[in-house]
């Protein structure tokens, strides 16, 4: 099935690699103005008290010590599943697992602190490689069904998420609740399974050191590595990393199974970190899919994740406290984000910049993709 | 094991597979127009999604039929942000589906929330029409099988029988109009109905709007039909399995119809199971719909490859 066309990012022209980060800042830049403008239209429109709506979006996620730990824990989650979706999305697969991985990678987590061994130094570690192995897993799953049938991974990925929310669901009620518990939630984690904190009375844990190691480790594969060349050649041309002799289908599901070890990964940070110490159902509520976000606006470069990471997750916090002290609801946000992601996937310019252009060089060098007056709404 | 095969035959088994498909029949008769133009639609779900708010909401405050439209117009509103965005602003179609997903999972939520004053999870408080049952029981006086065919066939929405006239309309529009023709190609080979001067970039974006106003047509079928109101995420991934459907359907209009048959059936039995057999935990039977979908897929998969094999097109 074709139904991909191959986008032409210019990412192998020789251009210097600052110039390059310098465009793809200011047009991601314009794309946050333009989604805030949008923002502000819609809380003016809906809230009556607007100025007071606005403001703790922008201002309150930094308020207090509290809410900046927050923010830097959410910014880790973030981006780890970020670099999990830019991995994928480097080699041109959609799988959108990673909602999946962290179901299982927690399950597997939960296991491995709630058995004797969590109680002791190496419940810690075991669940966090436990979690890993459960998401590549995971993740190798739509990765064999494709190189091997061609099923196609969009489908084969998210029907798995289904059912590893499903599963989740069945082992917390039947094997893992809490006994006497009202809720569908296990026991607390031993203390010796948990991450320790690095901020005393914020949410600030270990899951922050691993998610800068992920960002370096990504970072390594792809672009110091022979498998990282290929993969990207795999994503940029297939034909012609077939031609170079690649086997393009083992990048492809190793790529995928290392995209699911980080969605495991993710899972181990839920449940093992500050936030929850213990596995709850459905205590993801979507967040996984935040990664295609931060992948998509940081065009897949595993170093911009973090820092698309930084602002997304302070957005998202300071709607979620916009959501508890005025009458605007959170999910504004997803509004926020679906105008980001059209926005930095389109190829826009603004209108008069070839006018900028012209006065500042005397010659204007219309740049291929623009479009004459095209002011994105 | 008996009471199941009973039941999979009895005739009212038969008319829950007709209502669970046809919701799941459109958003697929949807993604299989997008699919033909060469643009695969992930969107569908988050269409369908706003396509249940849109009617739950108008409906509430105009007859039923408006609801229907209004749903189906938003989703075609939908669809031609989908065009411009790929077709004028050159974003890939995959990531402009993701777009519209994210913005139909949260932003129902935030609608829903403004409609009902504060509301995120039902929309309980808004009282939204329902789509008229069509009344068949005159089948009843043929005799030997009429009161079969009442059971089948009576008591449908009036969607359902929609659903079932687009799958002709569809196949005659696809193979024998030229329209159709031009559709196919587009999707085949651009280049080829380009250079013999057939507009490809209207006929993407009309296969865009089309596909997403049915999917916003099965989302009021869903919402005004099979649940009468709109709760949040109420789409349980089915713009998804129709995807898959689309797949199995062998990108036809009549195997689409067959796959939607399937997985209505299996989205069926999630609903007779339980009374039949207690003991299977309710997690395990919600998963049957989405096993299936991998199940299916990956069976169709296979043969594709066989059949790729058989032509030695490798």
């Amino acid at each position: 099935m074709s139904t991909v066309a191959p986008v032409s990012t210019g990412d192998l022209k020789p251009q210097s690699r600052w110039t390059v980060v310098r465009r793809e800042a200011i047009r991601a830049f314009i794309a946050v103005i333009i989604a805030l403008a949008a923002t502000v239209l819609i809380i003016f429109v809906t809230s009556k008290t607007p100025g007071e709506a606005f403001m703790t979006l922008l201002t309150a996620p930094f308020s207090k010590t509290r809410t900046i730990g927050l923010w830097v824990d959410d910014v880790a989650k973030l981006t780890v599943t970020g670099l999990a979706f830019s991995l994928v999305f480097q080699a041109r697969q959609f799988a959108l697992g990673v909602q999946g991985q962290l179901y299982v990678g927690a399950l597997a987590a939960t296991y491995v602190a709630l058995s004797p061994v969590g109680q002791t130094w190496l419940g810690l570690p075991l669940g966090i490689i436990a979690a890993m192995i459960a998401g590549g897993f995971y993740g190798f799953l739509p990765g064999i069904a494709k190189a091997r049938l061609g099923a196609n991974e969009i489908v084969s990925s998210l029907m798995l998420n289904y059912i590893a929310v499903e599963l989740c669901n069945y082992l917390v009620r039947v094997q893992l609740v809490a006994p006497g518990s009202g809720l569908l939630t296990t026991v607390k984690f031993p203390k010796s399974s948990l991450y320790p904190v690095l901020v005393a009375n914020t949410r600030i844990d270990l899951g922050v050191v691993f998610a800068i190691l992920a960002v370096l480790a990504v970072w390594f594969a792809l672009y110091r590595t022979s498998w990282g060349l290929k993969l990207r050649l795999v994503g940029h041309n297939p034909r012609f990393a077939e031609y170079a002799g690649i086997k393009s289908n083992f990048i492809m599901v190793s790529a995928m199974t290392v995209a699911g070890a980080l969605g495991g990964l993710l899972g181990s940070m839920f449940v093992q970190g500050q936030a929850f110490g213990q596995l709850t159902v459905l205590f993801e509520g979507g967040f996984a899919f935040e990664g295609v976000l931060i992948a998509i606006v940081a065009r897949n470069r595993p170093l911009a994740v973090p820092v698309v990471a930084l602002f997304y997750a302070y957005l998202r916090q300071g709607a979620q406290l916009m959501n508890i002290r005025t009458d605007v609801p959170a999910e504004v946000i997803s509004v926020v984000a679906a105008i980001i992601i059209l926005l930095v996937a389109s190829s826009f310019s603004l209108p008069g910049k070839a006018f900028f252009a012209k006065l500042f060089r005397g010659a204007s060098p219309a740049p291929a993709a623009s479009i004459a007056g095209g002011t994105p709404k | 094991m008996n009471e199941l095969i009973v039941t999979i035959f009895s005739a009212a088994f038969l008319a829950t597979v007709i209502r669970t498909s046809t919701p799941l029949l459109l958003a697929t008769l949807g993604g299989l127009i997008a699919d033909l133009s060469g643009a695969l639609n992930v969107a569908l779900d988050g269409i369908m999604l706003i396509g249940c708010l849109t009617s739950v909401i108008v409906s509430a405050y105009a007859p039923w039929y408006v609801g229907v439209l209004a749903g189906m117009g938003a989703g075609a509103v939908v669809g031609a942000i989908m065009a411009f965005f790929h077709l004028r602003m050159k974003a890939d179609i995959i990531i402009v589906g993701f777009a519209i997903g994210a913005l139909a999972t949260g932003g129902t939520v935030f609608a829903l929330s403004i409609a009902t004053g504060g509301d995120k999870g039902t929309s309980i408080n808004l009282p939204s029409k329902g789509i008229p049952a069509i009344d068949l029981s005159f089948l009843s006086s043929i005799p030997g099988i009429g009161p079969f065919l009442t059971g089948v066939f009576s008591g449908h929405s009036f969607l359902s029988w929609v659903a079932a006239f687009l799958v002709f309309a569809i196949w005659y529009f696809l193979y024998r109009t030229p329209w159709g023709l031009w559709l196919r190609g587009v999707g085949e080979y651009p280049s080829a109905p380009e250079a013999a001067g057939i507009p490809v970039n209207a006929v993407r974006a009309w296969s865009l709007v089309v596909s997403a106003a049915l999917a916003g047509l099965g989302g009021a079928q869903l919402a005004m039909f099979n649940y009468i109101g709109f709760t949040a995420n109420m789409t349980a991934g089915r713009g998804f399995i129709a995807l898959g459907a689309v797949l199995l359907g062998a990108r036809h209009p009549v195997g689409v119809l067959l796959a939607a048959l399937l997985f209505g059936a299996f989205d069926g039995l999630t609903t007779v199971l339980p009374g039949l057999f207690g003991w299977i935990p309710p997690e395990l039977i919600r998963m049957i719909p989405f096993v299936v979908t991998i199940m299916a897929l990956v069976l169709f998969s296979i043969r594709a490859q066989r059949a790729l094999a058989l032509r030695g097109a490798r």
